[in-house]
């Protein structure tokens, strides 16, 4: 147990203090999420692993967990992109370039880098899940010599809720890189699959030893997804999911994104599926 | 261990000799059956004979709300709200509540540390006194006794009409220089303070227990009476669990950002955007708070995380007793344990 007398004065720190950043640039991507790029003061870098988020302040609504979206090779910036649901995120929609809002983080554990230099990569996002995976993906397309394949697969809804439909365009153009993506739902102008993203999963054709999957999507995906890469074979310590839980602090003192005795922010977002098997409340 | 008698009758002085390291918290009265930390300003209305006081001295380091800053909206910029070192005095605390807050202490200093409840628990002292457990303590059955001293710098034991004050530690005996109605005591066993509730396993056999409690049906027996009400957390000496809210004043101009004590028995504790709730039932939230208490914390620190206050059953409207429900899965499991033996 830590004893008070263990901890020095200054080991004992702020925790929920926010560095206020500029908004450098922004767009509304769809009618429901809009993309932000912030400058740290000095134009530090953020120094964030891919899979980690930030507590986004706005004052005078409030605090909210939003995973940071740029790869951690961009320099001097960083981007979010914040999907408008809520009391905070609808205010969001109306900060505009040159506004400042509060950052407290990086915070939570990413995707474990180092273990997956030299591997396919496969990435399976459901809607908003892309917001994180990109910066995954954009990593592995900055350090490309690094990786073997990089196969995504990507589901919306519908063809207007596609995110990033620009960085689309250029990974599917890309022979380096095997885009896959599907709407439930297609509009007379698609021509894409349509179907849940679950379809895309048994045509592939996967080097299970070498082949490291990344999942990100809303609570009801994970299930189907995780079953059909069990039933291709590929190991369960191959798969990396990223869970959302309700945040408060990011710090591990809250205690709101707990999953049974784990905590989200502290362990998480980002866990191997052997990890959190064993946790009644995961998926 | 150093210990000497004092006078009932000499307890004020004490208290007001206390006054001199810094702010003096004790219990008080409140109302006609209730108990309250207060800081002391008439040493005489100190009530050293309680059974529990209704929020726990935990509100002291974590408060109930809290400023954590203040902002403005014209120029989108704040101001951190700067929480002083102060010395103070916890005058007549009961074992299981020191015991609480060594528990806080790990909870808000391990991993990152907070100075927020850092600088609030920095020079603190603390001084123990005894007391007779009424229906609802069960302190000794996680493992604290009435007389242990752990964490307190002074330890008061009634003895008789009198006292007994044990020297627990160098800074306790710094805080009683110059007073001087103390006179040389040997310590004396007292005997005949017995706890009412029991739990009936020892509380290192409780995690096994817990281990395959999971899915027993006591918890929807539970459930079934429990109101949602949240006073079992807000209760706790070591619940810490918290919300952070803004509000802004009406010209719209200023605000604060505060943080407040939050329950995980309210509905909406796990609920995340897409209207996702991870634990939706009541069933889900009352099995959470228990594990929180016996298991999640305990696998990793080896020891109980509830104290044994007997505030949360106390003060649940619904008559939800903490011992009723763990003896409950107790007998569960020795059933289960039964009819596998005669399975075999
Ligand atoms: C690790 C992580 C990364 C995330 N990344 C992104 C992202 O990149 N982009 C994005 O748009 N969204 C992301 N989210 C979700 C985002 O945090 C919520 O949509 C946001 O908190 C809702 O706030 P609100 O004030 O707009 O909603 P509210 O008006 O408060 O409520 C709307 C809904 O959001 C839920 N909610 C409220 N507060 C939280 C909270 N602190 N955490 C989770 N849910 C909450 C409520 O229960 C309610 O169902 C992420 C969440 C987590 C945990
Ligand atoms: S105090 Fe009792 S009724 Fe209220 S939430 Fe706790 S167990 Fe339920
Ligand atoms: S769980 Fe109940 S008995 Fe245990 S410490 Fe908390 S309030 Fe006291
Ligand atoms: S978000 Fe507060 S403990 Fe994890």
């Amino acid at each position: 147990m830590k004893r008070l007398q263990e901890v020095k004065s200054n080991e004992a720190l702020d925790l929920y203090y926010p560095t206020m950043c500029e908004i450098v640039d922004a767009k509304q991507l769809t009618d429901l999420e809009k993309w932000y790029e912030l400058k740290l003061p000095g134009g530090q870098d953020l120094g964030h692993e891919p899979g980690q988020f930030v507590e986004v302040s706005a004052f005078g609504i409030g605090e909210a967990p939003i995973s940071i979206s740029s790869s951690p090779s961009k320099e001097g910036s960083f981007e979010l992109c914040i999907r408008q649901v809520g009391t905070l995120t609808k205010v969001l929609k109306r900060y505009e370039k040159g506004d400042t809002l509060g950052i407290r983080g990086p915070f939570g554990k990413g995707y474990p880098i180092e273990k997956m230099y030299g591997k396919d990569i496969l990435i399976v996002a459901g809607g908003i899940g892309l917001v994180p995976l990109r910066s995954l993906i954009n990593f592995v397309l900055d350090n490309r010599q690094e990786f073997g394949r990089l196969i995504i697969l990507y589901g919306a809804k519908n063809p207007s809720e596609l995110l990033f439909t620009d960085e689309l365009d250029v990974w599917q153009r890309r022979d380096d890189v095997e885009l896959h993506v599907t709407v439930d739902q297609g509009d007379p102008s698609w021509e894409g699959n349509t179907g849940v993203i679950t379809t895309l999963i048994p045509e592939l054709d996967l080097n299970l030893n070498k082949t490291i999957a990344a999942i990100t999507g809303p609570p009801i995906m994970y299930k189907f997804v995780v079953m059909s890469l069990k039933s291709k074979q590929l190991p369960d310590s191959h798969i990396y999911l990223s869970l959302e839980r309700r945040m408060k602090c990011g710090v591990g003192k809250c205690g709101h994104c707990q999953i049974n005795g784990v905590y989200c922010c502290q362990e998480g977002p980002v866990f191997n599926y052997v990890d959190i098997k064993p946790l009644e409340e995961a998926l | 261990m150093e210990c000497y008698s004092l006078k009932q009758s000499d307890v004020p002085a004490l208290i007001d000799h206390l006054g001199a390291y810094g702010e003096v918290i004790a219990p008080h009265r409140k109302g006609d059956v209730s108990y309250s930390f207060e800081p002391v300003k008439d040493s005489e209305k100190v009530v050293l004979e309680y059974n529990r006081t209704l929020l726990p001295l935990k509100k002291c380091f974590l408060p109930p709300t809290e400023k954590l800053m203040d902002f403005s909206l014209k120029d989108m910029s704040y101001k951190p709200t700067e929480v002083p070192i102060k010395p103070a005095v916890y005058f007549g605390i009961h074992s299981y509540e020191m015991q609480s807050i060594l528990r806080l202490d790990h909870s808000m200093l391990s991993g990152k540390a907070e100075s927020n409840y850092f600088n609030r628990r920095k020079k603190s002292r603390f001084i123990g006194v005894s007391f007779s457990p009424d229906e609802y303590h069960f302190s000794e059955s996680v493992g604290i006794s009435i007389e242990e001293m752990e964490g307190f710098d002074l330890y008061l034991n009634k003895v008789s009409d009198d006292y007994q004050l044990y020297i627990i530690s160098d800074k306790g005996k710094d805080l009683l220089k110059g007073f001087d109605k103390l006179i040389q005591a040997e310590p004396i066993h007292v005997e005949g303070r017995e706890f009412n509730k029991k739990i009936r396993y020892h509380y290192n056999r409780l995690p096994r227990v817990f281990q395959y409690a999971y899915h027993s049906k006591v918890w929807a027996e539970v459930a079934e009476r429990c109101v949602g009400c949240g006073s079992c957390n807000l209760t706790c000496p070591t619940c810490f669990c918290f919300d952070v809210n803004d509000q802004v004043e009406v010209t719209a101009e200023d605000g604060m950002r505060r943080r407040s004590w939050d329950s995980c028995m309210l509905s909406t504790f796990a609920e995340v955007a897409g209207g996702e709730n991870f634990r939706e039932h009541t069933l889900n939230r009352t099995r959470h708070r228990l594990y929180r208490k016996f298991k999640y914390i305990t696998d990793e620190e080896g020891l109980p995380w509830c104290v044994g206050c007997g505030r949360c059953t106390a003060f649940c409207p619904a008559d939800i007793s903490m011992v009723d429900i763990i003896n409950d899965l107790i007998r569960e499991d020795e059933k289960a344990q039964f009819h596998k033996t005669v399975r075999v």
